[in-house]
């Protein structure tokens, strides 16, 4: 069967084959008929990750990253990845657990910082800066880069104070009802805004699991950030509630960047503009979501994304 | 061994997915099957102006009615629950696709056996003998689609569709001689007419092959092929 491969005439009509460069598949030759199945991993041996396919340039990028490396300690958990964050536009970052996709987030806003041991090169430019530069305030560039987490961590404090403690802290109004006006919007933009706005001096740990991310997510866009960051903002989330974050990330990517990890593909299909696969701490694919959910273009991301491992 | 775009359709961590997957190929090919016997047995009849054949004919296409209606509830029960992507949706599309033309191939295939219940007249013997001609092709590039269908064989789908333009070419001239055979016999005008749609039917099922092979090339020709950047 494998060695059929080897004998087509016109190697662009196999699937098989790949047509850059003439490699082949060694196992691309399964049998079709039920019962008579190739294991989920013996396809993954031989495949070749090689360099990023498709165009991870974007035309007025906010994130433009060449080369990122990371290290923790010996291992060596990101890859060489250059990836661009494309301004009023969702990215989302698919991959199996451990492919890094995660941890080439956190790049972005230097949380790999407050991990011993870690060690990220390459550059990592934001809207034309590095932000890998020690001199760097991180506390500014993660006014600039916002992040909303898998869990929802609000404060412990008033629903009030959680989205007022960014403006606050970074003195951006002056004025007290110029704080509250930005609380009311940025609440509003949340889509929170008609579910607290009689409670405001309530906890926000007594909202639920969904209101409590959208509170994270009003808390994040008070500072007016350029780019949202968010690490599987829905994984701790019922469908309704996930379908409100859903919709909302939809509304935010009129004002900021976004850029999503998400274990769920059909999130990210519903969500993302581009998507970018990650394996083995390599950028193995990336491109339109449309065009990577439909047809992939390398053999992993098609592999990963139909469920044949993960 | 025949080259083979295989492995499409399996492969998956959920070994049920595969299952269902190749359960929708084979109801697929099960009705290719329904539908080539439709078409043997209706151009058979015709030939031999067999009455009884042509109503089994009639008689059977519940059947493939059935076969399509089945294929087509397995396809949104897949899409519904397995959230298909990728290879797997286009393979889910194209196998629908595919059912839907074996559809219209049953229909072809009634067409001709109406014309002989309809008892308008026999054709006549050149006639009848390019209507066997005909069916003999046509038959012929259904049964190697189906075939290409079954193994995911892209290589011998695009035979097909290079060998659709012979069917094509043996109808033109079959036509042309029909035309003649008119034109010497005018009082059969009936016959001559219901014998050109026979030769129409015959060459439309040629061209239900040829686009059954090209949803096999959609299949398999745009899966996965690159592993470095170009």
């Amino acid at each position: 069967m494998q060695d059929s491969n080897q004998t087509l005439a016109s190697p662009s009509l196999s699937p098989a084959v790949f047509a850059a460069n003439g490699e082949h598949h060694p196992d691309a030759g399964l049998n079709l008929r039920p019962g008579a199945r190739g294991s989920a991993t013996s396809r993954l041996d031989g495949a070749v990750i090689g360099a990023t396919v498709g165009t991870v340039t974007v035309v007025d990028p906010v994130f433009s990253c060449r080369d990122v490396n990371v290290y923790y300690g010996a291992k060596h958990a990101i890859n060489g990845v250059s990836l661009d964050v494309g301004k009023k536009q969702v990215l989302a970052m698919i991959g199996p657990s451990g492919c890094g996709k995660s941890t080439f987030l956190r790049c972005l806003n230097r949380m790999n910082d407050t991990i011993a041991g870690a060690r990220v090169t390459g550059q990592i430019l934001l809207d034309g800066q590095d932000i890998q530069d020690p001199a760097r305030d991180v506390v500014q560039l993660r006014a600039r880069v916002g992040m909303v987490f898998q869990k929802p961590n609000p404060f412990p404090k008033s629903i009030y104070d959680n989205v007022a403690f960014g403006p606050r802290l970074h003195g951006l109004v002056r004025r007290r009802a110029d704080l509250d006006e930005l609380v009311c919007t940025s609440l509003q933009r949340a889509g929170l805004w008609n579910e607290v706005k009689d409670r405001l001096t309530q906890s926000g740990t007594g909202l639920s699991g969904g209101q409590q991310q959208r509170l994270c997510i009003a808390r994040t866009i008070a500072v007016m950030p350029h780019v949202i960051l968010m690490d599987e903002p829905c994984s701790a989330l019922d469908p309704i509630a996930t379908a409100r974050i859903e919709d909302l990330i939809d509304e935010l990517k009129e004002s900021f960047a976004i850029a999503i990890v998400t274990h769920s593909m059909q999130q990210a299909a519903r969500v993302s503009q581009r998507t970018a696969y990650f394996h083995m701490g390599s950028l193995v694919e990336v491109g339109e979501t449309d065009k990577i959910f439909t047809n992939p273009r390398h053999r992993l991301t098609e592999d990963y994304i139909t469920g044949r491992f993960g | 061994m025949q080259p083979r775009s295989e492995g499409m359709l399996e492969g998956h961590i959920s070994r049920s997915f595969d299952g269902e997957l190749a359960g929708l190929h084979i109801r697929v090919l099960e009705m290719g099957g329904l539908a080539l016997d439709q078409v043997r047995a209706a151009s058979r009849a015709y030939a031999d102006w067999d009455v009884r054949n042509a109503q089994h004919v009639i008689d059977r296409e519940g059947e493939l009615l059935g076969c399509g209606a089945r294929i087509y509830d397995d396809q949104l029960t897949l899409i519904a629950r397995r959230n298909p992507v990728a290879s797997d949706l286009r393979a889910i599309i194209a196998l629908a696709k595919v059912g839907a033309e074996l559809d219209r191939v049953g229909a072809e295939a009634r067409k001709i056996a109406r014309t002989v219940l309809q008892q308008s007249g026999r054709p006549g013997r050149g006639t009848s003998s390019d209507a066997r001609h005909l069916a003999n092709l046509a038959i012929t590039l259904l049964r190697l689609s189906l075939e290409a269908l079954d193994r995911l064989d892209t290589e011998q789908a695009d035979q097909v569709i290079d060998r659709d333009q012979d069917l094509d070419a043996e109808y033109a001239s079959g036509l042309r001689r029909l035309l003649t055979r008119a034109l010497e016999n005018p009082s059969q005008l009936e016959v001559t007419v219901e014998a050109a749609f026979v030769l129409k039917s015959l060459e439309r099922i040629g061209d239900h092959a040829r686009n059954i092979c090209e949803q096999i090339g959609g299949m398999a020709a745009q899966a996965v092929r690159v592993a470095r950047a170009p």
